[in-house]
Order: C-alpha cells, then structure tokens, then sequence
C-alpha cells in the first residue's frame, strides 16, 4: 500500500496526513481526527448523516476520499460554534427541539449550513428541497424546517446589524 | 491483498489528458477512473489498483460555442441544474433530468460525464442528451474521437470506451425553432433519491401542429437507454392530435424491452412506457409554441 500525504484545512486549521487512497474522508475525520460529530448512516450516499461542507458546498465524506481533498477546507458540525456560543442554526435546532434522537441531526444542519450561506433567504419549499437529503428515520422533519427558517431569519437580522 | 475488497493502491491526479490516457493504458483494467465518486464509491469494486482522479482536467465547464452548448465532463449535475442555459427551449429537457436524480447533496458531487459513463440502464441524462441529438467526445491514446451518444451505450454498464480512453465533453448542437423538449421520471415513490421505474425523454419540432421532428428516448426498459424509432417514424410529417399522440405511446412501449426486477415488473413498466410517453409528448408539443 502506498500512503500519500495530504494537507487538509479542517475546521479552520491545516493538518498534513498520510492516507491511504482508498481512505473516505469519513473515516479520517471520525477515526484519525476524533471528529465523531460527522455521522456514518448509510455509507452509499441515500442518508446525508455524514454531510460536511467542503469549500463551502454541501458534500457526503462518505463517498469522498480523503487523498481527493487534498489542500481544500472542510467544515464540520464541531467548526460551527464559536467557543462556548453555538452557531445560530444550532441555537435554533435546540429552540424548536427539533431532534429526536439526534444522529441526523449534524449532517441536516451542516446541509443548512451551506444553503444558508447562498441563500440567506430560503423559502420553505428551498429548505425542504435542501433536507431531501438528509433521512431522518424518526421522521421528525417539521421541526428542522422551522429551525432552519428561525436562524435564516437571525442570521439576517445580524448581517444587518 | 485481501480479495473482494475495494484497496486501490495508487492514485493519481493527472494535469492533463495525455498523462490520464497514458496512466489508463498502463493500467488496462486495473485502472479506475474518479470523479464525484458517488457510482465508484458506492459500488467499490474490488481488483482496483489505481484510481485517476479526473479532478486537475479542467473538464468542469459549460460553454456556448456558436449556437451549440458544450459542456465538461466532470460539470457537476447542480451547475447543470441551475444553468440559465438549461432553463429555456428544448435545453429544459436536460435540467429536468438533472434536477430529477438522486439528492440534493449527491448532485453537488456527481457529473455527466459520470452518469454517462457509468452506463446504467436506468441513467437520467444520457436519455435528455438523447433527444437534443448530443454527441461525446472520447480522448484516447490516438487523439480524439466524436460518437453520438445514442451509440455510446453498447450493454448494462459497459460503453464504447476502450480502456485507454476517457470521456472528456458532451456537445448538444443547436435545436430549430419550434422545438419542445421534456423528460419525465417515475420511481416507486415520487421521492427525491430512487431510480427510475421507468423514465422519458421526448423532442418534437412542430409548426401548426404539424410535427416536422419528433425524439423519444426511453430509460429502464433494456440493457440500455434506447430511442423509440417506430413511434418517431410514426409522429414524423403528420398533423398532431390526440389520437397520434396515443398511438405513438402504444408505439413506444412496444419497442421498450422490460426486465422484472425489484422496481417493478416487465408488464407494469411497458404500460408506464405508454403513460410517460404519452404526457412527455403533450407536455413538448406546449413548449414548441413559444
């Protein structure tokens, strides 16, 4: 097997790795980096639970290979808070409680993420165009609607601001 | 090398087309080529040594030349979705299928020239590259080559490439005036992410509903997509009504050669045949007045 060595921006910091190149960069985040808030669902692209934001597209890492990264900057639900402040998109999930149990939830809101960031103004027909990709098996999708709706709104009022 | 596994053992990010055609002729059979990944990654096929990341290529672009469209391909499906160069004319037809595949997110990653090139019977685009008469640029050792696209599927995921070259371009010629296009989809459940039970795409150039052209291609009915010849012969230099229009569906799922498999039965998709065919026609005879 032959290793390459990447350098990734995860997060807003670089870090240089040696992967194999059949790694996912599912695998490299969970597994090498510790970063377990990306979730494994379906491991075939049907579920978004491993959703991640690669230069600021919505993209599954379980279908990305972690050598094809290489120099490009992946955000990950753990970049979204800014020290103990939660991004506004988590603050809105908790408000509306629009979890159940939970392990869809990072890959939804990485998905809003990067919708909100082209769209500031989605539609409720855009936001739930956008969780099309995002199972979730408690079929609790209502609720995310109306959180990601909620910090459109915030987000608005503080680049106004 | 444990056997059944997918362990690719190289990867390479080839700068240009020589070096990606010269690494595939080495590598014959053992070589894989990568794009979005969302086919190869799902699938994992073992016995890959060496994967080609087709990402340096400069293939991710759509361009008018003249009054035709080119597009690269490694173009993700979503910039084709959103592309105001599919948003009018016969041109809709294409955005129609790409927005009708998979996710959202899955769209942000996979290609045309992927979907392509994967080969499935049951693929979206190639049967909207179909009937706008699309041709595909092949790059191979010996230089470049054009086929039509209709002649670029030869059976279930196998092409017309040999294993030195890649496919590097889709170019859709432009369509006279009058001309309306249209692609329809039906899964088991109208959800965004399953394959086609059966799925459509239609063309007619029509003046006075007079149908000087017509195209169907049909998807999901044979080992690959395929064009409904007879109903073509059928629609072509004749007065449009509803009658036609029923007699060239029935025509079509004639020439539809369905498998039962998980999606549905042979029986179930030849009668959708007729049904999409059908409403497809209807819906690009009302796109050919503008």
């Amino acid at each position: 097997m032959t290793k390459r060595d990447i350098s990734i921006c995860v997060n807003g910091k670089w870090y240089e790795l040696a992967v194999e190149p059949y790694e996912t960069l599912l695998d490299v985040l969970r597994n090498r980096m510790g970063l377990t808030g990306t979730k494994s669902g379906c491991a075939k692209g049907e579920c978004g639970a491993c959703t991640v934001n690669i230069d600021g597209k919505a993209i599954l890492s379980c279908l990305t290979l972690a050598v094809q990264v290489d120099g490009k900057e992946i955000l990950t639900i753990e970049g979204l808070p800014k020290g103990a402040e939660l991004h506004p998109l988590q603050e809105a999930f908790v408000k509306r409680a629009a979890v159940q149990c939970g392990y869809c939830t990072p890959g939804m809101i990485m998905n809003a993420k990067a919708l909100l960031d082209h769209n500031s103004n989605p539609s409720e027909k855009e936001v739930r165009k956008t969780l099309s990709s995002n199972l979730c098996r408690c079929t609790g999708y209502e609720r995310p609607v109306k959180a990601i709706l909620d910090a459109a709104t915030i987000m608005r009022g503080k680049d106004e601001r | 090398m444990k056997e059944g596994f997918f362990r690719p053992r190289e990867y390479h990010r080839p700068n240009n087309l020589q070096e990606a055609t010269w690494l595939l002729s080495s590598f014959g059979k053992r070589a894989k080529l990568i794009a979005g990944g969302t086919d190869l990654l799902v699938n994992k096929p073992p016995k890959v040594e060496c994967l080609i990341d087709v990402e340096s290529l400069d293939l991710n672009y759509i361009r008018k030349d003249g009054d035709g469209i080119r597009i690269g391909a490694a173009t993700t499906l979503d910039l084709i979705e959103r592309s105001p160069m599919f948003s009018a004319g016969p041109y809709v037809v294409l955005s129609e299928a790409a927005s009708n595949m998979a996710t959202p997110t899955v769209r942000n990653m996979a290609t045309i020239g992927g979907n392509i090139c994967n080969a499935s019977p049951a693929a979206d685009l190639p049967l909207a590259l179909m009937v706008l008469d699309s041709t595909v640029k092949i790059y191979g050792l010996g230089g470049s080559r054009v086929l039509p696209i209709g002649e670029f599927f030869e059976d279930v995921n196998k092409t017309a490439l040999d294993e030195d070259e890649l496919l590097v371009e889709v170019y859709i010629p432009p369509s006279p005036a009058g001309t309306g296009a249209s692609f329809l989809k039906l899964r088991r459940h109208q959800t965004a992410i399953d394959l086609a039970v059966v799925n459509v795409a239609a063309k007619l150039t029509c003046s006075d509903n007079f149908c000087e052209d017509a195209r169907i291609a049909l998807g999901a009915v044979a080992k690959r997509p395929i064009y409904a010849e007879k109903a073509k012969s059928l629609l072509t230099g004749k007065r449009l009504d509803g009658k036609l229009i029923q007699d060239a569906a029935k025509v079509a799922s004639q020439e539809a050669k369905p498998i039962d498999d998980i999606r549905g039965s042979a029986q179930y998709r030849r009668r959708m045949v007729a049904v999409l065919v059908k409403r497809a026609l209807e819906l690009s005879i009302t796109r050919c007045e503008t």
